[in-house]
Order: structure tokens, then C-alpha cells, then sequence
């Protein structure tokens, strides 16, 4: 069949920048390890191992002469992009399908990549601030504790753009987020126009709290990733204390110029 | 009159979907979907209120139901479950009580501290229980139907 003109370095190559983008746009670890499996075997590969946690990704085959190859991918800190994350998994399907020759494949990744779409900046902020201030109101918060907490998440948002651009970690960001976004609660409840400083301040941190590492560490350690799931579970504890941690900071400074 | 504004949360609770899913780049219906799942994930919340008296089991059945929705819509649209299970969960994540936690430490009140520290990873912990058992049912179900189509294949040769 196919098997005679395969080159088992670019398949190596092919499916980790595959696994590689998957996991960078917030894939779960079952699903990149399913993805490389799925695609080792639609290429022929039937001898392929692969093994992902959250920060690394280690693939390993053997060609049909007896040679074994591996590659090791290092994920670096991440985000989720959704919309990256279907356009991956859709192409990954196809590939599995298909199985088309390795720079037909590597160029259609390409021009997903090219094709990214992403909200610009002034609509982040919109989306900040109906977020945030949505859950003020959720939480029980009058319509003036919604606008302020809207206002929170837009500050939570400027913060951690700003944070990211550069380069802090994780739990910086998170502490550096809330403590801008309770100091900015404090400020608007003493000016008069919230009314409910910690409905505003839960508002706010909406945009914080690590719903996202829960859910993936649950779906981690369900489909038998124990390394994962716990780095992540951890991850989330970690991500809870920086929120603490945070708004504690705030209300301690603002306590201490207020003389409360 | 009194009924609406005990449901209202769950209007909020869309609207606010809507605003995190523009934040995790969602684009088109996949936004609706987990504004959507969070809606009716809340609703159950509130359903099953007046009938359980604990908030720990209600997140617990929120839970399943944002769940199940999202496995069916991933499902339905073949598309990878986290993209709807991610922003719809939000209004169950226990932001509130981190921030209560937060403070009766501040406030040097341990007691206190303890309980709510403890009732808050319950709340979580009720959260990834629900989404663990749904996403578990799904997984046996979809390993089930790939053993039958594999027999399905054995009996009339590859199709």
C-alpha cells in the first residue's frame, strides 16, 4: 500500500504539531492523546505510543523496519480558544479520514492558523463587562451593583491583558487581577454608586475563578489520566487561594487608608 | 410577580454566558448554546430548590443537566464537549463562596472560616460529580455503539 513511500519523521512531526495545537487551544488530555492515536492509525502506524499531560507531550513510534522514533513536545502556559479548539478537532477528523499526503495536511493546519479569527479588543472589554456585571446582578446585586461590577470586569480584563503581555504566570495574573478588581469595588462603593461591596466584588471575580481547571481536571481523571487530572486539580486550588489571596490584599489596603 | 423575580437569575445567567463565551472566543450558535445550557442549568438549580433544601445537592443537579446538554449538543454538532460545558458551568462555580471565605479569614473568624471553606469545595466538588457522571455514562454509551458497529462489520464484512 501507502506504507512503502511513508516518512516516518514527517508523520512524527505531523501528528505533534497536531496534538501540539490541539492541546494549546484547551483540548483535554484524552482527547490529544486520542487525536495522535487516531491519526498514528489512519496513516498505517500500527505501532504508535503517545502519552500528554498538561505541559508535555511525548510521541513515540516504531517504523515497519524496526527503527524507533519519539518526539517530545513542551507545552508552554496556554489559554482556551474555542474556536481554534473546533477548527483542530474538525481538521483532525479529516486527517483520520482522508489520511492526505504530510504538506497537504501541514498546510490545511496553516491555514487554519492564518484564518483565526478573534474578538477585537473592544468587544473583549464589552464581553468583560456583561459578564462580570450579569453575575453581579445574579448574585443578588441592584442594577448599580450590576454597572459596577461590569466596570470590575473590565478592569479584571485591562489587568490581565496587561499581565499577560508580560509574561507573568498563572497565579500573578490571578492575584494582580484581583486585587486591581477589589481595590476598583472598594473605590465605586465609596464614591456612592454601588451599594453591595462583595456582590461586586464576586461579580468581578467571575472572570477569575477557575471553573475551567475543575471541569478538566474532573474530565482528566475520568478518562484515567490520574497525572493530569491532579495537576490540574491543583491548578485549581492553586487558582482559588490567588483569588483569596488577591482580594484580601485590596480590602487590607483599602481598610488601612479608609481607617476602617 | 414574586415567582418572576425568583426565576429572573436565570436571564442573568444567559446574558452572562453570552459575555464569557465571547471571552473564550465562542463564535455564532455555539454562543447560544452555552448561554443556553447555562439558563437551563440554573432553572434546574431553582427547580429543584423548594424540594432538596441544599444547595450542594442542587449544583449537584445543575450539574448533570448543563452536562447532558452539552454532550448532546457536542454530539449533535461534532463538536468537542468542552466548548459548551466550559462557559456554561460558570454560575455553578462557587465565585461567591471563595470571596465569603476569603474574608471571615480575614476577619479571623476560623470557624466560620472552616465551614465555608469546606462548603465551598463541596459546591465544587458537587460540580465535577455531576459533569463526571454524565460524561462517564456518555463515554460507555459511545464505547458500546463502536463494539456494535464493529459487529455489525464482522457480520456483513467491511461495508
Amino acid at each position: 500500500m501507502r506504507r512503502l513511500e511513508l516518512d516516518y519523521n514527517k508523520l512524527l512531526c505531523l501528528v505533534g504539531e497536531m496534538g501540539y495545537r490541539l492541546m494549546e487551544s484547551g483540548a483535554e488530555i484524552y482527547r490529544v492523546e486520542e487525536s495522535i492515536r487516531r491519526l498514528l492509525l489512519a496513516y498505517g502506524v500500527k505501532q504508535g505510543e503517545v502519552f500528554a499531560i498538561p505541559n508535555c507531550i511525548i510521541i513515540s513510534l516504531t517504523s515497519p523496519e524496526g527503527q524507533p522514533l519519539t518526539q517530545i513536545r513542551r507545552m508552554p502556559a496556554h489559554g482556551t480558544d474555542i474556536y481554534l479548539l473546533e477548527r483542530y478537532n474538525g481538521l483532525c477528523r479529516t486527517l483520520c479520514r482522508q489520511a492526505p499526503p504530510f504538506d497537504q495536511a501541514l498546510e490545511q493546519m496553516e491555514a487554519i492558523r492564518r484564518e483565526h479569527r478573534v474578538y477585537p479588543v473592544a468587544i473583549r472589554m464589552l464581553a468583560y463587562f456583561l459578564g462580570c456585571g450579569m453575575y453581579a446582578l445574579f448574585y443578588g446585586g441592584s442594577a448599580m451593583d450590576g454597572v459596577c461590577g461590569g466596570v470590575c470586569g473590565m478592569v479584571i480584563g485591562l489587568c490581565l491583558d496587561l499581565t499577560s503581555r508580560l509574561g507573568a504566570n498563572l497565579f500573578f495574573k490571578t492575584v494582580a487581577g484581583g486585587t486591581v478588581s477589589a481595590l476598583t469595588a472598594v473605590l465605586l462603593t465609596a464614591l456612592g454608586i454601588g451599594h453591595n461591596q462583595d456582590l461586586i466584588i464576586i461579580g468581578g471575580l467571575m472572570a477569575l475563578v477557575p471553573g475551567i481547571a475543575i471541569t478538566n481536571a474532573m474530565r482528566d481523571i475520568m478518562a484515567g489520566d490520574m497525572v493530569a487530572g491532579i495537576s490540574k486539580g491543583a491548578e485549581a486550588l492553586l487558582i482559588g487561594a490567588a483569588i483569596a489571596l488577591g482580594t484580601a490584599l485590596a480590602l487590607g489596603l483599602a481598610g488601612l487608608f479608609m481607617g476602617g | 410577580m414574586d415567582k418572576l423575580s425568583y426565576y429572573l437569575p436565570c436571564v442573568w445567567t444567559f446574558c452572562a454566558c453570552i459575555g464569557f463565551s465571547l471571552l473564550f472566543n465562542i463564535h455564532g450558535a455555539g454562543m447560544f448554546i452555552c448561554a443556553g445550557g447555562g439558563a437551563l442549568g440554573w432553572l434546574c438549580y431553582l427547580l429543584t430548590g423548594p424540594l432538596v433544601h441544599s444547595d450542594i445537592i442542587q449544583s449537584f443537579f445543575a450539574a448533570l443537566v448543563i452536562s447532558a446538554w452539552s454532550e448532546l449538543m457536542a454530539r449533535l454538532r461534532k463538536c468537542p464537549v468542552t466548548s459548551y460545558l466550559l462557559v456554561a458551568l460558570f454560575p455553578l462555580v462557587p465565585g461567591g463562596g471563595i470571596y465569603y471565605t476569603m474574608e471571615y479569614a480575614m476577619m479571623g473568624e476560623t470557624s466560620q472560616f472552616l465551614s465555608s471553606l469546606l462548603h465551598t469545595l463541596s459546591l465544587a466538588g458537587a460540580l465535577a460529580t455531576g459533569v463526571l457522571l454524565v460524561s462517564s455514562l456518555m463515554r460507555l454509551f459511545i464505547i458500546y455503539q463502536e463494539k456494535r458497529r464493529a459487529r455489525q462489520e464482522g457480520f456483513y464484512g467491511k461495508l
